[in-house]
């Protein structure tokens, strides 16, 4: 409650003195327990804004969406540590400029709501690599353990159960804030790269497109995993290629604005013959 | 006295429909997910939710359904159809927002073209509603002049008695009838009272959210902008929906031969109303929101006569942005009071 006052405090003060034209936090849902994105553009409004440990969702994606930072004034908005590391890799990407963004960060322990101090992305690189460092040593669940125990047959057969579910209904893709293209590879009709389909081929090569597209640069907010309304353990898929991303190249995305997109940089002195 | 079939005498019925060649199909709770499933006896069905995640629609209108194969040859293009399935089902357990979803697209699908998939099946299931005893909050058939133990759309309605044994037997239509003559005999006279149907509290004014819709001047309004500002155009509401039917034809295969099927398509994706011309009629996700509130309530009733949503709430239940229906005929409501 306590880092909901002083937020609610510091957005209307930055609305009032115009320094930030929009800020994106949470507000109550339709049941107790959930919360919707909020957009405050008036400092009286702020009184809307909810900041508890159900805000869960993360709200990186709004930044990029139909040009709203396209005027170039500054937004605020709520981030937890992999909602910064979200807007680093999209300001790494040329998406965003970072000098527009005022982040309000929190995170959560249990119930326990606490404040990230800072306010720039730079103001987080210390927090960012302690989460790296760390991140070897968080447990896995026990889901993700089992499937790596599978052979190949089984988890070709785990998967093809899992994707028989998918009604590629895109919304893995919308509410990822990395799925920022203007037209998907999968909406692409001249010619046609990807069946529209979702029969299990279609729903394979779906999937694992958008594994491949995210390896490197996803951060496990699990947006996708909670916005599948047919609950396919998306999470999973995207965590493994992480791993693989951080154990092949030393490479945790979203450390920094500046830092090099693994899977899409060149070097002239790779050893490697094959580029992806 | 009316007429009640007991919950034990379950793995009967099905044994005597699946005898006569039917399909038995109920609600069944999954892993993941829940959703109208064949069932191959009593214990298959799971009667306690409210209603399954996904709605009876794909039953009726697949996501994914192929029309015709065809072969070109250097003179001629040969070509064979897929016929629709004949097989006979029996669907019991629906709820009566989903059963209500099909007699509403059965106009949609009957119009200029009678759609063969979509009738064959219509013609050969059985629909068996379950009046429903509980809601949640996303429950809205009552603001859309519908019920818990609406009959549209259904062959036969169960009341659940009281007492948990069973239900008590409507029969709606011929269809109905003939089905459970094949179980006649396990049905019994008794005076046994239903259970009270769920509460579902009316959400909002139906009639002043169609008169806003309909007054042109609101198409422009920055209301729609508001309401739809989270949305992120998925589709997660539009293929949950038991009405939404809009489809896409696609030619899948090589330069030579392929099938063509009938996909899922919707309203909330960009690429639904892009022109070849890269301009798009509709470019912005509010205009898309707009569109679906405004087909279901203003367009579709326009030529049919009936809204195009049954109030199962699914939009609103699913969301990864806890938007949907609900919330923006509640919020229009309040504009026009």
């Amino acid at each position: 409650m306590i880092t909901q006052e002083k937020y609610r405090t510091t957005v209307k003060e930055l609305l009032a003195s115009d320094s930030v034209k929009m800020v994106i936090g949470y507000k109550p849902g339709s049941t107790p327990d959930r919360r919707r994105p909020l957009f405050i553009r008036s400092s009286d409004d702020a009184d809307q804004l909810v900041l508890d440990s159900t805000c869960i969702t993360n709200l990186s994606g709004y930044l990029v969406a139909e040009g709203l930072l396209s005027d170039e004034k500054r937004v605020g908005i709520f981030l937890r540590p992999e909602g910064i590391r979200s807007i680093n890799i999209l300001a790494a990407e040329y998406q965003l400029n970072m000098d527009q963004i005022v982040i309000f960060g929190f995170d959560s322990t249990g119930r326990e709501v606490r404040p990230l101090e800072g306010r720039h992305s730079k103001d987080f690189s210390a927090l960012l690599s302690d989460i790296k460092e760390n991140s070897p040593q968080i447990s896995k669940e026990p889901l993700l353990e089992s499937i790596e125990r599978m052979n190949e047959q089984e988890r070709f057969d785990f998967w093809q159960e899992e994707f028989s579910r998918c009604i590629k209904c895109y919304a893995c893709r919308q509410a990822c804030p990395m799925c920022y293209c203007r037209r998907c590879i999968v909406d692409s009709n001249q010619p046609q790269w990807v069946n529209t389909s979702s029969h299990t081929l279609g729903n394979f090569e779906w999937n694992v497109v958008r594994a491949f597209h995210l390896s490197g640069r996803c951060v496990q907010c699990g947006n996708c995993d909670r916005a599948c309304p047919v609950n396919i353990p998306l999470r999973l898929i995207n965590q493994r290629m992480a791993e693989m991303v951080l154990e092949g190249f030393d490479h945790f995305a979203g450390l920094s604005p500046t830092q090099e997109p693994v899977l899409a940089s060149f070097k002239k002195d790779d050893t490697e013959t094959f580029i992806l | 006295m009316t007429r009640i079939l007991l919950s034990d005498k379950l793995d009967n019925c099905v044994e005597r429909w699946r005898s006569a060649g039917m399909t038995v199909i109920g609600p069944v709770q999954g892993e993941s997910i829940s959703r109208y499933a064949v069932v191959e006896n009593g214990a298959g069905f799971d009667f306690g939710m409210i209603l399954p995640d996904r709605s009876v629609k794909e039953l009726f209108f697949p996501q994914t359904e192929p029309m015709l194969r065809y072969t070109i040859k250097k003179s001629e293009i040969d070509t064979a159809d897929f016929p629709p399935p004949q097989e006979k089902r029996i669907i019991f357990g629906a709820r009566a927002c989903d059963a209500s979803g099909l007699a509403i697209d059965d106009s949609l699908f009957g119009w200029d073209y009678k759609d063969d998939f979509w009738f064959h099946r219509r013609n050969e299931s059985v629909i068996v509603t379950i009046a429903c005893t509980k809601a949640d909050d996303f429950c809205m058939c009552t603001s859309l002049d519908l019920a818990p133990d609406s009959t549209k759309g259904c062959d036969v309605l169960l009341r659940p008695l009281e007492n948990n044994r069973g239900w008590q037997v409507e029969e709606i239509t011929d269809r109905g009838r003939e089905a459970f003559a094949v179980i006649a005999d396990l049905l019994q006279e008794s005076s046994d009272q239903a259970a009270p149907t769920a509460v579902v509290t009316e959400k909002f004014n139906l009639d002043a959210c169609v008169t806003w819709l309909q007054n042109p001047e609101n198409f422009d309004s920055k209301f729609w902008k508001e309401i739809s500002m989270r949305c992120i155009g998925c589709a997660s509401c539009t293929y949950l929906c038991p009405t939404c039917h809009c489809f896409d034809i696609q030619d899948e295969g090589d330069t030579y031969s392929g099938i063509r099927r009938k996909n899922w398509d919707s309203c909330s994706f960009a690429l639904f109303t892009m022109h070849t011309s890269g301009h798009n009629p509709r470019s912005t996700q509010s205009a898309r929101w707009r569109q679906r509130i405004m087909h279901k309530f203003n367009y579709f009733p326009g030529k049919f006569s009936v809204n195009s949503c049954s109030g199962c709430g699914r939009c609103s239940r699913q969301c990864p942005v806890d938007m949907g229906i609900t919330e923006t005929l509640q919020e229009i409501s309040k504009l026009q009071s």
